[in-house]
């Protein structure tokens, strides 16, 4: 069997247990098109992201490239939004990923921009036993808004998540198109 | 009779059993409105925490298994057939958690003081020596007992069997539903946890006479190598020093003492080395497969709790003999108990087999015997790197490890490295790894990961301080002052096991806080792995800190039942300090700590449910806990959401209720991902509402700073929070401060002269019980 079809992540740490699990996306316009599609998406950044490069260029760099072609709010979690500053960036919103997590949780809550909360809410570079906890908690207890992951492992409580990439450069080849899927649909 | 009267008969009944256990007579303190709570007791203060700390739920698995009208999915607000929602499940979960956590240092407890009280009689006094007067602040806080004897730790032991029925019995299928009441239960067990673990440490500290009352307790050498391996070898287990201080013994009477190498894992290492000056500390849980599977240890002596339940076969592997004294972990083996010393010693020698040895006595005996005997038969050298080096060339970095390390390393890429004679990504790896040893149980090739990176470890030795015990009564004199004003910023506690990120990670957090002047303490494996670490001149954190309670002190408590006397400390705060009585007066010394006294406990690399009960019950007595990134699986936090919540509290004197808008402490239980991270949220804890303008000037001068260390610069963005008058401000952040707060439309706030959450909710408490 083709370990991308199949839904269990390569971090066996996060087998699920349930019926509700991921969408594994392998096409990178695909994905384009459900970002665009939302209303107020949120890109949630994470501390691996200024740890992991693909081709010399950081992971945050592809993250602030998606934000800008598609004017994404951003959620500096943990200690990135020093790299972020680095690199010229402003997060709109500084929680650590339990805290922003814990606000998606109210429909009433008037998201990072105060403009109400989010419909789609992107995880990036978060370490993958606490992202998926934290997608857990989403799964049950916020039915209201969807969740995606660019990380290159499958997140089985997401929303839509990329398949098990076995090489970074398959990964690098997705972010790449998502951006410019993203601005060829600008 | 009528039913009212009936009801009254009932309550008095109770109250006088209660006053019967408590010797109600004796009137050292007025009883307060809770002695030896029940559930219910408590549930009012537990809904007013709930209510600005929510549950937070992040499920491990959707489904319930409990019984067998399901499995149930609890997906997407499904119930189960039972009636339960995903909610109700998680708190289940967690009250289970926390009964078990807590049974286990009960059980301890309970066996360790019965085992006293057979040596010493029931009648044996406590004594803490001439620093010590408030021996027991939890035993005397929940119960209202002061406890002189053994025989009174028994009673407290007792108390906490009796709550343990209802707490599990509310478990069952078909009994509690809703999540808050299974979050109260929960709560009501980690305040239990507290009474266990200080009744089996006061045991311990007197039946065995550790020290107490010391801050400058003796260094212990830590590491493996700190072990003459050339000496036979005994390595102790788990928790209960009742048969390693046996063993002890043994040596002592028989002039063995510096023949044999006694050393330790987990908080029995710990427990040996307050009894004995030449034991060692091997390391901590996260080691032991590592150091089993050495095969430095000719015999290998389990007790209870944190031993790997596969150590009868990893012993097996290694040629070492096992031997497990512990009715909780008898793994099978045959009960030796009654047989003569000599025919065990030979069966196990000649025939290699394993015994359970329930006499604590007659085991350390036969440790003692077999290791002389086994011992030159032996040959323990650790292997070479070019025969790790051999057997690494075999990975084909197929990744199946890395698939399963719940700390998700590319441990395959640092096999594959050693083979190519590169030791370095592996050394790094060591240091990060948590010992499960699932990579090494998956790889399909078969390679022995561990012993490989027995070639990787560093030889090094290092030093822990001895643990210590109680804080002594005369330290809480001198901090009590400076905590509750804010002017010592915190009493930071590094508790809990040792899967940590990086092992790195504790000691670089513990010398962050203890060079700022707060006072950091340790214990259980936190302490151990704090001392892994040296510095230029070669000096670890127990060597360059001095051990006292005081600014600056870097203090190692003891092994994790000693957990007790840290929060210990935070009740004497209020009883030595404010002059509030102890007495069966739980909430409004919880109230008290919650409002005043700046302390966190931070379990950075928890694992066991022992940990979950621990953290729960600080929890109840409004003491703060951050965790480390695998804790998220613990699958329950407390988190405010700082700026919407409500943050009334009543101002004391003036009997008013203020809304502060301060989300101080801001969370109860709280997960992250990074030590920056979390070294900004430690600082930010240890903020109290009852700070003054100068305690509040240090701490926010804590928080900038460590905010503009590790997150990049800037201010805080809930900085305005914090700031009730502009003389809060820290003198070197006061411009650009005060530039941001007016950017924000910052206002002055209200000054509290006593803040307390006693009167903003139904209570027995009156509101007079907190004014001192
Ligand atoms: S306890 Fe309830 S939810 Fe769990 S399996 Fe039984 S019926 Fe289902
Ligand atoms: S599982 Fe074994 S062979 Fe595969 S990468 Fe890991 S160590 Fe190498
Ligand atoms: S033993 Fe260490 S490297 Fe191996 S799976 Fe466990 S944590 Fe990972």
């Amino acid at each position: 069997m083709k370990e991308d079809m199949m839904v269990l992540p390569t971090h066996r740490v996060n087998v699920l247990t349930g019926i509700k699990s991921a969408k594994v996306i392998e096409d990178a316009s695909e994905y384009a098109a459900l970002i665009r599609r939302a209303k107020r998406p949120l890109l949630v950044l994470g501390p691996k992201l200024a740890e992991i490069s693909l081709d010399g260029k950081l992971l945050l760099e592809y993250a602030l490239e998606i934000a800008k072609v598609v004017n994404i709010p951003l959620c500096a979690t943990s200690h990135i939004k020093g790299k972020m500053v680095e690199l010229g960036a402003k997060p709109d919103s500084e929680y650590d990923v339990v805290e922003i997590i814990n606000h998606l949780k109210s429909p009433a809550w008037q998201g990072v921009r105060k403009e109400g909360n989010h419909d789609l809410v992107i995880f990036f570079g978060i370490r993958t036993d606490i992202g998926n906890q934290g997608l857990s908690t989403l799964k049950h207890f916020a039915p209201h808004l969807k969740t995606m992951t660019l990380c290159k492992y499958v997140y089985p409580h997401a929303d839509y998540s990329l398949p098990n990439f076995r090489k970074d450069a398959q990964w690098k080849e997705f972010l790449e198109k998502l951006i410019s899927s993203l601005k060829e649909e600008k | 009779m009528t039913e009212v009267a009936e009801k009254k008969e009932k309550k008095t009944r109770r109250q006088r059993e209660v006053e019967k256990l408590i010797r109600a007579e004796d009137q050292w303190e007025p009883i307060g409105a809770t002695p030896m709570p029940e559930i219910p007791d408590l549930r009012n203060w537990d809904m007013r925490l709930l209510k600005t700390y929510a549950p937070w739920y992040a499920p491990f698995c959707d489904l319930c298994c409990f019984c067998t009208y399901g499995k149930c999915d609890l997906t997407e607000c499904r119930r189960g057939a039972c009636g339960i929602d995903i909610a109700g499940q998680q708190g289940r979960i967690i009250l289970l958690a926390c009964c078990m956590g807590m049974s286990a240092h009960a059980g301890h407890a309970r066996h360790i003081i019965d085992y006293l009280i057979e040596r010493h009689g029931e009648d044996y006094k406590i004594d803490l020596g001439s620093n010590v007067a408030v021996e027991a602040p939890h035993i005397r806080t929940v119960l209202g007992l002061k406890p002189e004897t053994l025989g009174d730790l028994r009673t407290a032991i007792e108390y906490v069997e009796r709550e343990l029925i209802h707490l599990v019995s509310a478990l069952h299928t078909g009994q509690e539903g809703s999540y808050l009441d299974y979050e109260s239960k929960a709560l009501h067990a980690g305040m239990l946890d507290h009474v266990g673990m200080e009744a089996a440490d006061i045991a311990q500290i007197v039946g065995f006479k550790y020290p107490t009352s010391v801050a400058d307790t003796p260094l212990a050498g830590l590491g493996l190598a700190s072990i003459d391996t050339a000496k036979p070898m005994i390595l102790v287990i788990g928790h209960n020093p009742a048969s390693s201080t046996n063993v002890i013994d043994y040596l002592r009477q028989n002039n063995l003492y510096d023949k044999i190498e006694v050393g330790g894992i987990c908080c029995t290492a710990l427990e040996t080395t307050r009894y004995s000056d030449s034991a060692k500390v091997i390391g901590p849980l996260s080691r032991q497969l590592y150091y089993v599977r050495t095969g430095m240890a000719d015999v290998i002596m389990t007790d209870e709790q944190c031993i790997r339940t596969d150590i009868v076969e990893e012993a097996k592997k290694v040629g070492s003999a096992l031997i497990a004294t512990s009715d909780k972990a008898c793994y099978g083996l045959e009960d030796a108990t009654e047989k003569d010393i000599d025919e065990i010693v030979r069966q196990i020698v000649e025939e290699g087999k394993q015994f359970l040895i329930l006499d604590h006595a007659k085991a350390g005996e036969v440790a003692v015997k077999v290791a002389l005997k086994l011992a030159p038969q032996r040959k323990k050298v650790l292997i070479s790197e070019s025969e790790a080096q051999e057997l690494a060339k075999v990975c084909r970095e197929c990744e199946i490890c890395e698939r399963v390390c719940p700390n998700l390393f590319s441990i395959g890429h640092g096999i594959r490295q050693v083979g190519q004679g590169n030791f370095e990504p592996l050394r790094q790896l060591f240091d990060q790894c948590i010992g499960c040893g699932k990579c090494e149980e998956e790889c399909p090739r078969h390679i022995p990961i561990f012993k490989i990176m027995q070639a990787a470890a560093s030889k090094d030795t290092f030093k822990v301080r001895v643990g210590r015990g109680p804080i002594m009564d005369t330290e809480i004199r001198n901090v009590g002052a400076p905590i509750v004003l804010g002017t010592i910023p915190g009493v930071v506690a590094f508790v809990g096991c040792s899967n940590l990120p990086d092992i790195d990670d504790v000691v670089e957090m513990a010398e962050e806080f203890a060079k700022r002047k707060y006072i950091v303490v340790l214990s259980g494996c936190a302490a151990m792995v704090a001392g892994m670490k040296k510095d230029a001149d070669g000096l670890t954190i127990y060597e360059r800190y001095p051990g006292n309670f005081d600014a600056g002190g870097v203090v190692n408590v003891g092994s994790c039942v000693a957990n007790a006397h840290i929060t210990g400390a935070a009740m004497k705060i209020a009883n030595i300090f404010a002059t509030l009585p102890l007495r069966g007066n739980y909430e409004v010394i919880a109230d008290y700590i919650l409002n005043r006294v700046g302390a966190v406990g931070v379990a950075w690399g928890a694992y066991s449910q022992k940990a979950a009960s621990i953290a729960t019950g600080c929890n109840r007595l409004g003491i703060p806990v951050l965790l480390g990134p695998h804790s998220s699986k613990y699958r329950r936090l407390y988190l405010s959401k700082k700026g919407e919540d409500d943050w009334r509290v009543m101002d004391g004197r003036k009997a008013e209720v203020v809304d502060t808008g301060e989300p101080s402490p801001e969370h109860l239980l709280y997960v992250t991902e990074t030590k920056e991270k979390a070294m900004v949220m430690i600082s930010k804890l240890c903020i109290r509402k009852n700070d003054t303008p100068q305690g509040r000037g240090i701490k926010l001068n804590h928080y900038i700073s460590l905010y503009k260390k590790y997150m990049g610069g800037g201010l805080p963005d809930d900085l305005h929070l914090y700031v009730r008058t502009d003389r809060d401000l820290p003198i070197v952040y006061k411009k650009e401060a005060m530039a941001y707060l007016k950017e924000v439309g910052w206002k002055p706030k209200p000054v509290l002269s006593l803040p307390t959450l006693i009167g903003t909710y139904p209570s027995k408490v009156p509101l007079e019980a907190v004014i001192h």
